[in-house]
């Protein structure tokens, strides 16, 4: 079991250990809490921050994560004095450092701010400044004092030509690895509408990560009742997702394009990846543009993260499952850290043959990143 | 040889004109006022390079293109569940959904039951009013060639575990119906959860992620559980995404059960015995290794039931699942899991239980 089992201990930092496995943390959750959003917001945003709020209801709020709010119990900061703003999880660069990036030898995070999914779906001006926030947010608190941390790009993702600024404005420091997506969009990903951020983020070498959250939508799929249902069936929803991308030729129109699609699971693209190369053959007149197998495209265009970590009866099955892909050097270990779901660096991907779990741990996304691993170790 | 049990082979009405006798005066003004059509294409779901021409509408037609056609391997036909689908593509009308269905059903029983015993009958049933569909289900209860009660995967806003759908849940496990959930439906819903697609590639693959939001619908809203009669057939869906699907149910089902104090066994329980899956179509590995380690992982010689899907076209999955099955796996997913899966035919239906309260409460947690 990797999931947090709410009766353990209050601290479960894990001792140091004395053999390096470096780590590289494709999925960390910070938080920018609202005092410190309006400090960096301009007016007349902060004002309207500080009087109307967000608009956007973000997942935990439709779907409600009935313990300790859907993170590791151990991972709310200490209180700090009385009348002081509450710290949610995630908000505490210390506190990340001791769980998360010391005991586990991370040597690089990437730090995914969910918040940018609902905000990025603002108002368009509105969006644009609320992003600008949080990413200024990220280099002081985050980005500056803690040399291991990397950051995706929040921008306002509804409103193209304010994302592309955005991305324009942060695509000269490194430290900025890729530009931040939700799955859940007003329109399918393949939408014409969206195909201007892909191109920025490709013109600068930057992949588009694609996270789970943002506006929740439902049609022919129906609407979900509970957060099981919601999360479990999470992987389907960027499935769907991904095979518009393919099919609906944005790959094909964006050649330097790399998406990564974090926290969506791995073990559904097998089957998917067969039904793409079946459908294909009979439905090649549908999608003239696609001129070979859509599973040689996926293989040379996604990256997928490892959390949540899939728990088979035969253990053997996930390994079979993941070599099926085709693509075990595109998958990136991820923790998804402050979540109630945490995957733990070191014990997490054990159920794989270490040949084929060792490049996950950093040097996958070493070289998606471009990061350095120490001593050249390159798995 | 084995003897076919066909779990899924299309009819449908070639026109309005085919369900007139069947229609009262008032719904036949109607539908000749809107110009409303049977039409074979069904809005998008089957356009001609997905069909070898329309489905059988008349008992020559479905003899000389399914049950007296040689089968895989020359087998021939002993049994075959129609499935007709023309209500499938209706308006948000609930009440002519429903004059619709009653209509369909009775041409079904019409044009083919009553000549044919190798036919069985799907009762398609209104989706916009859920006391309706309860009643056509009652209606067509007593008849023991139906078999099955239709639901389309792509349904209404809500999905078909919620309690609005319960009492047709019920209804159906009641009379030992199998309840099917079929590909396409409300076309009128984006099968995303971001809108509409662009290609039919996607709408056609979009079916298999769609049914399991509906199978993580039926365990979670405990549907399964409060209906262990209740059978669930996945037709024209595919199946090799199921076993990721149930590593992650119950994963998560461990971890955040709280939330669902109804689902008293992992999820994959209910699914393994509660659900089975046609086999067109089914999309598997071309390497014959991973071929085989995919079957082995999917449990397919106990999940699959043999579909012809006449019209449809779906490449060659099938034949290569039934190229790669051992003669007692292929001799189950061509006949016997079918033949123990449908009423009558030799199935083994359970003991049904009393209909389930038509108000289905969530037992409030302890």
């Amino acid at each position: 079991m990797t999931t947090i089992d709410s009766t353990a201990a209050t601290t479960r930092a894990p001792a140091r250990r004395r053999t390096r496995t470096p780590i590289v943390d494709a999925d960390i959750h910070p938080v920018v809490t609202p005092d410190r959003l309006a400090a960096a917001l301009p007016e007349p945003w902060r004002r309207r921050f500080l009087r109307f709020g967000l608009r956007g209801a973000p997942p935990p709020a439709v779907y409600p994560r009935v313990r300790h709010g859907g993170m590791r119990r151990d991972s709310h900061p200490a209180a700090g004095p009385p009348g002081s703003a509450v710290r949610p999880p995630g908000s505490d660069l210390d506190l990340m450092r001791s769980q998360l990036l010391d005991p586990y030898d991370v040597v690089a995070g990437v730090l995914i701010p969910m918040q940018g999914h609902t905000a990025g779906a603002e108002e368009p001006a509105f969006a644009a400044a609320l992003c600008r926030a949080y990413n200024d947010v990220l280099v002081t608190d985050w980005l500056d004092p803690e040399p291991r941390l990397r950051a995706s790009i929040c921008i306002p993702h509804e409103s193209p030509a304010e994302a592309v600024a955005e991305i324009e404005r942060r695509a000269a420091d490194p430290r900025f690895v890729q530009v931040l997506f939700p799955s859940g969009t007003f329109l399918p990903w393949s939408d014409a509408k969206y195909r201007p951020i892909y191109a920025a983020a490709a013109a600068h070498g930057l992949p588009v990560a694609i996270h789970l959250g943002g506006t929740e939508g439902h049609r022919g799929d129906g609407w979900p009742s509970f957060y099981l249902e919601q999360h479990a069936w999470y992987g389907n929803a960027v499935a769907v997702a991904l095979t518009g991308l393919v099919a609906g030729g944005v790959l094909e129109a964006v050649p330097d394009l790399q998406v990564v699609l974090v926290e969506g699971g791995v073990s559904w693209l097998p089957s998917l990846l067969w039904g793409l190369d079946d459908a294909w053959e009979l439905c090649r007149d549908d999608v003239p543009w696609l001129t070979r197998p859509p599973s040689e495209i996926v293989r040379e265009r996604l990256w997928f993260t490892t959390q949540p970590i899939d728990e088979p009866p035969v253990p053997a099955h996930l390994a079979t499952t993941w070599e099926q892909t085709g693509m075990t050097d595109r998958i990136l270990f991820s923790s998804d850290y402050p979540h109630w779901d945490f995957d733990d660096p070191i014990t997490a991907l054990r159920v794989l043959p270490a040949a084929l779990r060792r490049p996950m741990a950093a040097a996958n996304a070493a070289r998606l990143y471009g990061l350095t691993l120490p001593g050249g170790d390159d798995d | 040889m084995t003897e076919l049990f066909d779990a899924d082979t299309h009819v449908a009405p070639a026109s309005f004109a085919d369900l007139a006798g069947s229609l009262s005066p008032y719904w036949r003004d109607y539908a000749a006022g809107a110009a409303l059509r049977a039409d074979p294409v069904q809005a998008s779901a089957y356009p001609p390079a997905m069909v070898d021409g329309p489905a059988p509408h008349d008992l020559a037609s479905l003899r000389a293109a399914v049950l007296d056609a040689p089968g895989p391997g020359g087998a021939r036909t002993g049994t075959a569940v129609l499935t007709c689908t023309t209500a499938f593509d209706v308006s948000r009308n609930h009440a002519f959904e429903a004059a619709l269905c009653r209509a369909v059903n009775t041409w079904t029983a019409q044009t083919f039951l009553d000549h044919e015993p190798r036919a069985r009958g799907s009762v398609a049933v209104p989706l916009g009013d859920p006391a309706a569909a309860v009643a056509e289900i009652e209606h067509r209860a007593g008849d023991p060639r139906f078999v099955q009660v239709l639901l389309p995967v792509r349904g209404h806003d809500l999905r078909w575990g919620h309690p609005v759908f319960r009492p047709v849940l019920a209804a159906a496990a009641a009379a030992g119906l199998v309840v099917t959930l079929h590909a396409w439906g409300r076309v009128g819903s984006a099968p995303t959860t971001t809108g509409f697609t662009h290609t039919y590639l996607q709408d056609y693959l979009s079916h298999g992620q769609v049914a399991q939001s509906q199978l993580v619908s039926l365990v979670a809203e405990g549907a399964l559980g409060a209906l262990p009669a209740l059978r669930v057939t996945v037709a024209e869906c595919g199946s090799s995404w199921l076993p990721p699907l149930l590593w992650r149910l119950d994963k998560e089902w461990r971890g955040i059960r709280r939330e669902v104090p109804w689902v008293d066994r992992p999820p994959s329980r209910y699914v393994r015995e509660q659900v089975r899956f046609t086999t067109a179509p089914i999309h598997l590995p071309r390497d014959p290794a991973e071929l085989r380690d995919a079957l082995d992982v999917l449990g397919a010689a106990e999940l699959l039931l043999h579909a012809g899907d006449h019209p449809h076209r779906h490449g060659d999955g099938a034949a290569r699942l039934l190229d790669a099955l051992d003669p007692a796996g292929r001799a189950a997913v061509l006949h016997g899991n079918a033949a123990g899966w449908y009423r009558g035919a030799g199935a083994v239906v359970p003991h049904v239980p009393a209909p389930a309260p038509v108000r289905h409460a969530p037992e409030v947690p302890r």
